[in-house]
């Protein structure tokens, strides 16, 4: 550089900057600071945020999509599915999914998973925001059991009862019927209820039915209502007329249970949660008067049982007091003879003030025939019956009906029959029996003859005679009757008989297979699954294509 | 004749940023700093604290950079079903669809484009604090690229913005902009102004040293 140099020279005559003190500090490493928070706060709450990760077996996948299902507890999210993959022996789908943070506490055993969708079956048409939004996991968690990571999905939603007021009952029933999951149940044909499960009791070998039983209604049952299976229609024909009885079209395809007290009976003590019932196959029989605790004896007789089948009376003095449940022929192999047990069922409840258990709640008597107190129960009735026997006590066979031969067990005192003891064979205790004394039939016989000879027959003969005459002048105005009868009252016992008829043949049209009813509900149901079916094939368009909402189909551009 | 490279700070020379009054440099201890004598203006001879404003930048860049590809950038809710969707996930949705264009647009804006400054800014970075003298007139055309190139990923966020405003159609369909959105703006942003605030003529500044 130059000091003649022009440039330099005008470089001198610039002037000097200002010197100032100032401070060094750069801030700008506040910024990576600041950004280092923000992404740390973000992991953390990723990782704090993540709940447990739980699988759900299912039977199929069916509108399940990783990443996108959700799981919902009262239409609030509480998961995602993040992954579905098939079990390796191909018999159901593992549905893996992440709960969320604050879910982690209700993953137990008793939490329950189905997957929610579109669902028309008789009597409800569920789940159809689904439709729209795709099918999701339903839960039900569950506040106790122990924790669990690994779970069964339901095929079906059960019925959500928890936290809501009302009761739960159990219905003892010989067989579901018609009854499902979801069948409603009446109180004089107000919908109240639902049943919620069913299961098979294997102990008792009956089913039992879980129902739960809405606020307030649930006051309306006590101790002795009685439960009535109200699936289908009711027709009963009497002096009254026809009669028919049914809750609700819906009871009649779906099924439903439907209670209430007997007509003229006091209400006792109000149910409690759980309390058993028996399930009666129909109104008109939960309206009889019934007798819950059985006993069953044997016994053995010596004569022909010919004509007594299962079912024949069991009477003391002309009342019933039983049946005969099963007669069976037994070979003895050490005496080469055959005996005929004979099991017959008592209901001690008839005979009143006889064993004293006729007072106990009924579920209690049930209960004894397979519970624990069974063996000092029947010890107590063995000895009630022991003292009758030893009084003379015994069963015989009696012709009830002469033209038929048919046979009923009659038990009644003998004071002179040979002494004898209740003793037990197998699981019965078996009773004494007498023999038909034959002996005293021929002691009859002749009683009878004898008095046949005293019989004036000749003086007979002229009253019959005069009887005869009588009779005729009797047969001629009973002629007379009879054709004011044909004339007048026949041809109306016709006409109702046609109108009956008639109205049977109306009632076929209205409810039968070909009805306008039955064929309306099909071309309805037929419809609204082709209605479905076209919405889901709308959805799945739209799906791969989301354009299509604002492009419309592909196929109207080109 | 040896061509003399003359710069500014060589003839102890300083132009003033705002009214462009040239002054001579003073001599500063400690903690002084220079001021324009007419307009009273801070004076610098490069730009203050480049290199540690740079890397700063950078690496708040850089961390905003895992949020914006890990969170959804649009949330589309059709019907109800809310999906998110993240760049990548967003890029592989437009390849499987053969929508190869769009897919390159959106790889390279959101994916390609910052990631290249990443490592350019990186790089630079580097090589002037060891004070490389390699191929300086290479090194500052990369520079003029990521600088002109920057705001160009910008691009995602407006697609996203635009998507926003256009798909509005209540229950049927509905987008809204994802947490992603902001994080990936604050990226674009900041190597934007990383961009900015490093000095080339730090590049050349090595040259002069070695050539005395």
């Amino acid at each position: 550089m130059s000091e003649d140099n022009h440039g330099s020279r005008a470089v001198d005559q610039v002037p000097v900057a200002r010197v100032q003190t100032g401070r060094s500090f750069s801030v700008i490493w506040v910024v990576p600071i600041v950004a280092l928070l923000i992404g740390g706060w973000l992991a953390f709450k990723a990782v704090s945020a993540k709940g447990p990760t739980i699988t759900i077996t299912f039977e199929n996948a069916d509108g399940l999509v990783a990443d996108k299902t959700l799981i919902k507890f009262k239409d609030v999210e509480v998961g995602k599915v993040t992954q579905i993959e098939l079990l390796k022996d191909l018999s159901s789908v593992i549905v893996t999914a992440e709960m969320h943070k604050d879910a982690e506490d209700y993953m137990n055993e008793n939490t329950q998973f189905w997957v929610v969708r579109a669902r028309v079956a008789a009597g409800e048409v569920s789940g159809l925001g689904t439709l729209f939004s795709g099918a999701y996991i339903g839960c039900n968690p569950s506040l106790q059991g122990k924790q669990a990571r690994h779970f069964r999905g339901l095929e079906k939603p059960p019925v959500l009862t928890e936290g809501m007021p009302g009761r739960h009952f159990v219905l003892e029933a010989t067989d579901l019927g018609s009854l499902d999951v979801g069948a409603p149940v009446y109180y004089r044909g107000i919908k109240v209820g639902q049943v919620v499960e069913y299961d098979f009791d294997k102990q008792a070998e009956t089913v039992l039915i879980r129902v739960f039983i809405h606020a307030p209604y649930h006051e309306k049952v006590f101790a002795n209502t009685r439960f009535w299976n109200a699936s289908g229609v009711d027709l009963t024909m009497d002096a009254t007329g026809v009669k028919l009885d049914t809750q609700s079209l819906v009871s009649i395809l779906l099924g439903g249970v439907a209670y209430d007290l007997r007509p003229h009976v006091q209400p006792k003590a109000q149910a409690d949660e759980n309390q058993m019932f028996i399930l009666y196959p129909d109104h008109e029989s939960s309206r009889q008067k019934t007798y819950q605790v059985k006993r069953y004896y044997l016994m053995y007789f010596d004569q022909s049982v010919r004509g007594l089948s299962p079912g024949a009376p069991v009477e003391i003095k002309g009342i019933r007091v039983g049946e005969v449940v099963n007669v069976e022929l037994q070979f003895d192999v050490q005496t080469l003879d055959f005996r005929i047990p004979v099991l017959v069922l008592l209901e001690p409840e008839r005979l009143h003030g006889l064993l004293a258990e006729q007072n106990a709640p009924v579920e209690v008597a049930v209960r004894a025939e397979t519970g624990a107190e069974r063996g000092s129960h029947t010890e107590k009735i063995l000895a009630q019956i022991e003292g009758l026997v030893n009084k003379g006590f015994r069963a015989q066979l009696k012709t009830g009906n002469l033209l038929t031969g048919q046979l009923y067990v009659d038990l009644d005192f003998y004071p002179d029959a040979s002494p004898a003891q209740l003793r037990m064979a197998g699981d019965y205790p078996v009773f004494p029996t007498v023999s038909a004394p034959s002996e005293e039939i021929v002691e009859r016989v002749d009683k009878i003859l004898v008095n046949i000879e005293r019989v004036p027959f000749d003086r007979i003969g002229e009253d019959l005679q005069l009887a005869i005459e009588s009779m005729s002048a009797t047969l001629a105005d009973i002629r007379t009757l009879s054709t004011t009868v044909n004339r007048e009252i026949v041809p109306k016992v016709n006409a109702s008989l046609d109108r009956l008829e008639a109205i049977l043949a109306d009632l076929d049209t209205t409810l039968g297979p070909d009805s306008a009813l039955n064929y309306n509900a099909h071309q309805m149901a037929g419809e609204l699954s082709l209605t479905l079916r076209s919405l889901r094939s709308l959805l799945e368009y739209l799906e791969r294509d989301p354009q299509a909402l604002l492009l419309g189909k592909d196929g109207d551009k080109k | 004749m040896k061509v003399v490279h003359a710069s500014a700070r060589k003839l102890g020379l300083v132009s003033c940023q705002d009214c462009h009054l040239l002054v001579r440099w003073p001599e500063l201890a400690g903690r002084q700093s220079a001021s324009c004598p007419r307009c009273g203006s801070e004076l610098h001879q490069r730009r203050p604290n480049s290199i540690a404003r740079t890397w700063a930048l950078v690496i708040t860049a850089m961390i905003f950079y895992i949020p914006a590809n890990i969170l959804p950038m649009t949330i589309t809710s059709t019907f109800g079903s809310k999906q998110g969707d993240t760049i990548i996930s967003g890029i592989i949705y437009f390849i499987r669809n053969g929508s190869w264009g769009i897919a390159l647009v959106i790889f390279t804006a959101s994916v390609f484009v910052p990631l290249m400054k990443f490592v350019i800014m990186i790089s630079l970075l580097l090589s002037v604090q060891f004070k490389s003298v390699w191929r300086p007139k290479d090194r500052t055309v990369l520079y003029r690229m990521t600088e002109a190139i920057g705001r160009w990923s910008m691009v995602d966020i407006f697609v996203v913005t635009i998507l926003v405003a256009l798909v509005k159609l209540g229950v049927l369909a509905n987008i809204e902009a994802g947490p992603a959105a902001l994080y990936f703006a604050t990226v674009v942003v900041t190597t934007m102004i990383a961009a900015e605030s490093f000095d080339p003529r730090l590049i050349w500044d090595v040259l002069e040293e070695a050539d005395e």
